[in-house]
């Protein structure tokens, strides 16, 4: 019963968002391109909007809860430039349909149209089906997603591209009832897409209503020859020097295989054979390639139990702060032993760069600004949980930070090390869900007094000073008791 | 004497002292800067590691040692060793080596100075060569120093010399490579700390003896205890110094100076080495310290009847009392002799035995003779560990007998006794290396002083040049290898590392369950539980034979037999060591042969090593071994698929240069799951499958769910179901 009357105000709620803005703008036509991928998966909509009413500003879109959550990454363009739209979810902690409200970069007049696009990357979204697989099995996925894209406007045409990445694609969903939308056949494949749609006049789809009645889960099963890189847990932590004029970056990072668990045991036999014919199996990550950033040095990778010497760097010089890096470092890392489905491996790797690189001062206040990215790109790999840890120089006063998109928590602590007497601030952020597109700069700013920079030499001093004060007290005190 | 440059005589006595300390100091510091370069081969050619085996358990006790505190790893019972026996590792361990780390790691940290432990205790062994070095100045030093107290004339120029002599002792120790074998970085065993505490309880125990000094008694007694808590091999002491006194007694030495730093040292000594848990009341009970106790009692005879005899006038009487209590002295050493007779003092233990007669082990106990380092030591690797020392080393000897005082004898008797378990053992060349050089800084240093001939002088040049070349050479080449990773060349000529241990180590860290027991011979014990982290059937304290006959017999028995044992000791993954692919030589099956005789030695019925040779005698892996060798699991482990990689050709083992040809092509194992070969196939490792959930027996469970059909034809399987 309180179920009942939850799901009643909840209707009550949409139809009101409905009256209320239903009336602002009509699609003319939504086309949702999906492109399917391992860990990630890209999902671009493009909406063909026009305006009911004069001087409109806001363009709502809607997410499923499902949708959001799976969601790590989402950003709004008008199509054709490159200027990045603000996005606000809302109602956070609402359930069911998420209301995202997009700002406009200038009103619309009547009838006038506009083109925007919502890019969207999806973590977690695809699970390995069936779930394991021996050595010499290929590997499939499954992707779940909803059928209709949710719009509180009335929709013209609207219709859903999956692409899979190969041409062999085991099964998708074909919907039913919705004839109310196409006298066609629902969905077509051809080669590696399968298109949902054209659906035409789709009223206005966010409520309860309408989604009890159309609305319905379509899964694609298809065939992927990459690994499924996953990062459970990553934790960076930058050390920020200038004495050394050092940024030191050093990441722990757990690295599982997503795919299909191993079904039976790894034999080396097979695994050499299918080597030796170059015909891997689809879900062994043998080795990681990584863009490094140009101009690092004294790069280490080593695990729990030492070094890991089956790797190969290719250093680049040095670039200018703010040029463009047209050059990488690149590693060829490759772990002590090929990890297949399911199997995990923990290492750390770590780097010096010349902080020059990466910070510079701004002459107005004096401050210091050091840039620190959020994470350095694995390809087409996820993490799941990051803990990024920026330690300041010590005695670095009015520290200031902001993060390229919100992080989930921060907070600052006191990190000691090496000839340090009071500790050195530090900044500890935590992510969740990061892809490819996160890897963006965390901008740090702070000031550094003189007497903190002279802190060290100090301390170093005194401490001898004072080795050399007792030896010389030292030396001089007798403590026998008869002499002779 | 005179010396071969003259100094001037319009300098001031300071001037020259000061002088002198100045290029004494940076003599030192160069010779420890030396010391210490030439044990960092291991970390530069490879990695900050740690070596072998017995190190990573020390690293592992000290890795628990930091992060819980001193008595939590006191208290420790490691129930991951030995399972499922497990092992009170604080009752059991020589904890010097953990304590001195833990306390360096502790002082480190408190300065703000965030040094990995692991680092801490790769350094460890060469960080200790600096005060090496100067211990054995010391000794040297006060050796010589003693020595030209009546030459007042020329005591400045004379002290110049001897401490030239104790300078060149200190560099010989630096370098040579016999004491580097233990204390390059990363080689974190107990060795590495140990002989420089032997050293200095030596320096204090002359220094005592030549004052007659409480102190310097008890400065030895305290670092008698250090040695006790941090190597077994503290027993050399304890021998060692009575011995001396004994010698000294005998030869008519005996004096209030004697007298007073044996005394002080036995007291204290024996009273502190008591309080190490392992030690307890050993130096009470057992045979090994009964010589220091006869001493300490012989001597209080002594002195009591020098304290009559300074008393009473009658001399004849005086003599007749004298040698009355000698008797009494020896009639107390039989009195000890039928104690242990009878059970009150424990007896002599296996390995010490061994130290008289070298086959003792080898028919009494394999387990101890399995050990390449309890082998008596070939000819050339004395020359390899101690160059023209060894040589010299005799000079060195006469050289002592031309003054023969006090501390004299004392190296004469060391330097016999330590050539003497150089000889059955090589493990204890270690205590001859110190000695060696202490006898040839005075040998050489006796060269420079002669009136300088060029050729002489060109000569030692030579002789000490070539010496630093082969130290250097023997270091780099044959001392510095970890051992847990191989090194091979690439075509280029870099540096290709095998590194099959770490990736099967890591392996089983990261995709077994943290409970799962892992069962292998018992080298490998060590680094299974600190690389893996996983539980271990037996390691390399091998204090329980039987459990270890256990392993051995499963590895040697065929799988019908070995199934149950595994069942039984909840055995999830067996590893073995296979050298066959890649020509590794010290495999598992170049050491099956001790696993049989050791499992013989406790299932003399079950396991008879000649059943695993050829009727001809041969120990041969190919296809004409014999039948229980391809029927044991060991052999079955090793060569799993090893055929199929050479499709369809001879499979060729490089090790032992065997061709088999069809043998292996049919060759299953029933009961375990190959898990996992690393990349050069040295690791191999196989899971225990469990029991049938349906109750059948494995062999037709597998024939099952590989779809074949059991060929009725043949008789049932008589084995029965494993309960």
């Amino acid at each position: 019963m309180a179920r009942l009357s939850g799901l009643f105000t909840g209707s009550v709620i949409f139809c009101a968002i409905c009256s209320a803005f239903g009336a602002t703008f009509e699609n003319t036509a939504i086309v949702r391109t999906v492109e399917l991928g391992g860990s990630l998966v890209q999902v671009t909509t493009t909406f063909a909007v026009k305006a009911l009413e004069a001087n409109s500003k806001i363009y709502t879109v809607a997410l499923s809860d499902a949708e959001l959550q799976t969601t790590s990454w989402l950003e709004a363009r008008v199509k054709g430039q490159s200027k990045v739209l603000e996005v606000v979810d809302r109602d956070p902690k609402s359930t069911g349909v998420h209301l995202l409200d997009i700002t406009l970069p200038q009103p619309l007049a009547l009838n006038a149209s506009v083109n925007i696009v919502l890019e969207a990357i999806q973590t977690h979204a695809t699970y390995p089906w069936p779930e394991t697989a021996s050595q010499q099995e290929p590997q499939a996925l499954k992707y779940k997603t909803d059928l209709l894209v949710l719009s509180p406007y009335h929709t013209a045409v609207q219709r859903t591209k999956i692409r899979s990445p190969s041409p062999s694609i085991h099964s998708y969903t074909t919907p039913e009832n919705v004839d109310d939308f196409t006298l066609d056949a629902p969905v077509t494949k051809s080669g590696a897409t399968v298109t949902y749609g054209p659906y035409n006049n789709v009223a206005p789809s966010v409520n309860e209503k309408f989604i009890s009645k159309h609305q319905q889960p379509v899964f694609l099963h298809y065939d992927y020859e990459y690994p499924v890189v996953q990062v459970p847990k990553l934790v960076r932590s930058a050390e920020i020097s200038h004495w050394g004029a050092n940024l030191n970056i050093q990441d722990n990072i757990h690295l599982r295989n997503a795919g299909p668990a191993l079904k039976g045991h790894f034999s080396r036999l097979e695994h050499q054979t299918q080597t030796f014919y170059k015909r891997s199996a689809p879900h062994v990550i043998p080795g990681l390639t990584l863009h490094l950033p140009a101009g690092i040095r004294n790069t280490y990778y080593y695990d729990l139990n030492g070094n890991v010497s089956t790797s190969r760097l290719r250093a680049a010089p040095s670039v200018p702060k703010d040029s463009q890096a047209n050059q990488y470092s690149v590693l060829e890392l490759k772990p002590r032993y090929p990890i297949m489905g399911g199997w995990n491996y923990s290492f750390t790797l770590g780097w010096d760069s010349p902080l020059e690189d990466s910070a510079s001062v701004d002459k107005s206040t004096g401050k210091y600004i050091v840039q620190v990215p959020v994470w350095t790109p694995i390809p087409a790999a996820v993490v799941n949980e990051a803990e990024v840890m920026i330690i300041l120089p010590e005695g670095a006063t009015d520290v200031e930070f902001a993060t390229p998109f919100p992080a989930i928590s921060s907070s600052m602590s006191t990190h000691t090390t090496y000839l340090d007497t009071t500790g050195r601030p530090a900044i500890t952020l935590h992510f969740k869900d990061l892809t490819e597109r996160h890897a963006q700069p965390i901008f740090v700013s702070y000031s550094v007094p003189m007497s903190a920079h002279l802190k060290k030499p100090i301390a170093v001093a005194v401490a001898f000073f004072s080795v050399f004060a007792f030896a010389l007290i030292a030396r001089r005190i007798d403590l026998r008791i008869h002499k002779n | 004497m005179s010396a071969a440059i003259p100094l001037p005589s319009d300098l001031s006595p300071v001037t020259v002292a000061n002088t002198a300390s100045l290029l004494r100091i940076i003599a030192l510091a160069l010779i420890s800067g030396a010391a210490i370069a030439s044990r960092l081969f291991a970390v530069i050619n490879f990695e900050s590691i740690i070596h072998e085996f017995d190190p990573w358990f020390n690293y592992r006790a000290t890795r628990v040692l930091t992060s819980k505190g001193f008595y939590e790893f006191w208290n420790w019972f490691d129930r991951t060793a030995w399972y499922p026996l497990g092992r009170v590792v604080g009752g059991t361990v020589y904890p010097g080596l953990m304590a001195t780390s833990g306390v360096i790691y502790n002082f480190l940290h408190a300065l703000n100075l965030p040094v990995d432990i692991r680092n801490i205790c790769v350094m460890l062994a060469p960080r200790l060569q600096c005060p090496d070095g100067l211990g054995d100045l010391h000794v040297r030093v006060f050796f010589n120093h003693t020595s030209c107290l009546h030459n007042f004339g020329f005591r400045f120029t004379k002290e110049m010399k001897d401490e030239s002599a104790g300078l060149l002792a200190a560099a010989f120790i630096g370098i040579v490579p016999g004491y580097i074998s233990r204390s390059v970085a990363g080689s974190y065993d107990n060795e590495a700390i140990a002989i420089f505490l032997l050293m200095f309880t030596f320096f204090c125990w002359i220094k005592a003896l030549k004052l007659g000094s409480a102190l310097f008694g008890t400065l030895a007694a305290v670092f008698y205890f250090y040695m006790v808590a941090a190597w077994g091999g503290y027993v050399f002491i304890t021998n060692m110094i009575p011995l001396h006194g004994l010698v000294l007694i005998l030869m008519g030495r005996f004096s209030s100076r004697l007298y007073v730093a044996y005394s002080s040292w036995y007291a204290i000594g024996t009273l502190a080495s008591m309080q190490v848990p392992f030690v307890g009341f050993q130096p009470v009970s057992t045979s090994e310290h009964m010589a220091a106790l006869g001493v300490f009692g012989l001597l209080q005879i002594v002195a009591f009847t020098q304290l009559v005899r300074s008393h009473v006038s009658s001399k004849q009487f005086q003599d007749l009392l004298f040698w009355a209590l000698i008797s009494v002295g020896l009639l107390g050493f039989l009195a000890v002799v039928g104690l242990t007779y009878i059970g009150v003092i424990a007896p002599w233990t296996g390995r010490f035995y061994s130290l008289w007669d070298t086959g003792y082990a080898k028919i009494h106990i394999p387990i101890i003779a399995s050990v390449s380092e309890h082998q008596p030591t070939a000819w050339p690797s004395f020359f390899g560990d101690l160059q023209f020392l060894i040589f010299l080393f005799p000079a060195g000897v006469v050289h002592c007998f031309q003054q023969l005082r006090d501390e004299h004898v004392f190296v004469i008797i060391y330097a016999v006794m330590a050539s003497y378990f150089a000889g059955v053992m090589v493990r204890l060349m270690l205590a001859l290396t110190p000695v060696a050089p202490v006898r040839n800084g005075a040998r050489v240093r006796g060269i420079f002083s002669l009136d300088t001939r060029l050729t002489i002088v060109g000569t030692a040049f030579f002789m000490l040049a070539f010496f630093v070349h082969h130290c250097t050479w023997a270091t780099a080449g044959a001392y510095s290898s970890p051992s847990v990773v191989l090194a091979a060349a690439n075509p280029d000529g870099s540096l290709h590392i095998i590194d099959d241990f770490r990736e099967a180590y890591h392996w089983l860290r990261q995709n077994t369950p943290e409970t799962a027991v892992v069962m292998s011979w018992w080298d490998y014990g060590y680094q299974i539980a600190g690389m893996a982290d996983r539980p271990t059937l037996v390691d390399n304290n091998t204090w329980n034979n039987t459990h270890i006959a256990t392993v051995g017999k499963a590895m040697s028995s065929s799988e019908e037999v070995a199934y149950p044992i595994l069942r039984k000791h909840d055995v999830d993954y067996v590893l073995v060591i296979f050298g066959g692919y890649l020509g590794f030589s010290g495999d598992d099956i170049n050491k099956f042969l001790w696993m049989v005789r050791i499992a013989q030695g406790v299932w003399p019925e079950e396991i008879q090593e000649p059943n695993y040779f050829t009727p001809q005698g041969e120990y041969r892996v190919d296809e004409r071994a014999s039948t229980t060798m391809q029927n044991s699991l060991m052999y079955k482990m090793s060569y799993y698929r090893f055929a199929e990689l050479f499709g369809g050709k001879p499979a060729t083992d490089k090790v032992s240069i065997a061709f088999f040809i069809l043998l292996l092509a049919n060759m299953r194992a029933v009961s375990l799951d190959e898990a996992y070969t690393t990349e050069n196939w040295i690791v191999r490792i196989y899971q225990v499958k469990k029991e049938d959930v349906l109750g059948r027996d494995l062999k037709s469970a597998n024939a099952f769910s590989q779809g074949r059909k059991r060929k009725r034809s043949r008789p049932m399987s008589r084995r029965p179901p494993v309960v």
